[in-house]
């Protein structure tokens, strides 16, 4: 039986939730950058971003997903931690989704201060075959972009759902 | 910091390794500055429920730490175009973890990367590719 049911698999390509704007803020840019250990001066410092060609400090890349995340309450919590509306909204036969990678695109630098629009759509769902039985791969391609309608960054996010 | 210049590289070299290791308290900071309640990143029962030998270090965090050793590599002046990586295996906190990689092509001033995340007995945790676009020499 498959784990993808056929209305779910008939989305492969529809927008994921509506779009989400947001500025991104320097001091939580830096906090991510504090706490993944990497104090590079382009991230913390805007003279340091001048000399190395930017108009201002830029924010760590991997900040970007981070910068879109909802505040939620606390009944919104799971048992395990997790958000009940983590991860895409598809109705799937599976009991776990794990985290399994990202691919990144940058075209234009990002600064703190900017405000970017952030749309998801699910790029591909792939039914396979692992050592651990059968799993399904989950592909959403996120878009951020910039009020002068450039997109300036594009995730793929990958997840295995078993 | 050092500035790497598309001169000075070729197919084949080497990147200089990166070595992280995460303490609890660094996983934590990293749950809270994502938002991530999830209890597998500071509840070691919850993870062993989950079927982990310890708390996990998050995928995302080896990804910024990924971002880190590539952009390191690019110096300041170096332009990271792509990054793409898998997570292959679970990592945990107050272990060595490695960020090693290699050019595998030059085009243009755009350099092509080879990049993955080791742990301390050699595993590979999270293989991927990146592209950089590195400055020339000042003429």
């Amino acid at each position: 039986m498959s784990l993808i049911p056929a209305e779910t698999l008939a989305r492969v390509g529809e927008r994921l939730g509506e779009p989400v704007s947001a500025t991104l803020q320097a001091h939580e840019a830096e906090r991510f950058a504090y706490a993944a250990g990497d104090t590079n001066p382009i991230y913390l410092d805007d003279a340091a971003a001048r000399a190395a060609g930017y108009r201002a400090r830029v924010v760590p890349p991997a900040f970007l997903v981070w910068a879109f995340e909802p505040p939620r309450p606390l009944d919104a919590l799971r048992e395990d931690g997790l958000w009940r509306d983590a991860g895409p909204p598809l109705r799937l036969a599976v009991s776990r989704i794990l985290y399994a990678g990202e691919e990144w695109e940058y075209r234009a630098p990002v600064h703190a201060g900017d405000t970017l629009t952030a749309e998801t759509r699910l790029a591909a769902l792939e039914e396979k075959t692992g050592g651990s039985g059968p799993f399904v791969l989950i592909t959403t391609e996120t878009t951020y972009t910039n009020p002068a309608g450039e997109v300036v960054a594009l995730v793929r996010g990958k997840r295995i759902a078993r | 910091m050092t500035q790497t210049q598309l001169e000075d590289v070729k197919p084949g070299d080497t990147l200089p390794p990166l070595v992280k290791s995460a303490s609890r308290a660094q996983l934590f900071l990293f749950s809270a500055a994502t938002h991530n309640p999830h209890r597998i990143h500071y509840d070691r029962e919850q993870a062993q429920r989950e079927g982990h030998a310890d708390v996990l270090v998050h995928g995302p965090l080896q990804g910024a730490w990924l971002h880190q050793f590539v952009q390191g590599f690019a110096g300041p002046r170096g332009r990271v175009l792509s990054l793409a990586f898998r997570n292959r295996g679970p990592a945990f906190p107050e272990r060595e973890l490695t960020f090693r990689g290699r050019i595998t092509a030059v085009e243009g001033d755009v350099v092509t990367l080879e990049v993955w995340e080791e742990d301390d007995t050699g595993a590979v945790l999270m293989p991927g590719t990146a592209r950089v676009r590195l400055p020339r020499r000042s003429a």
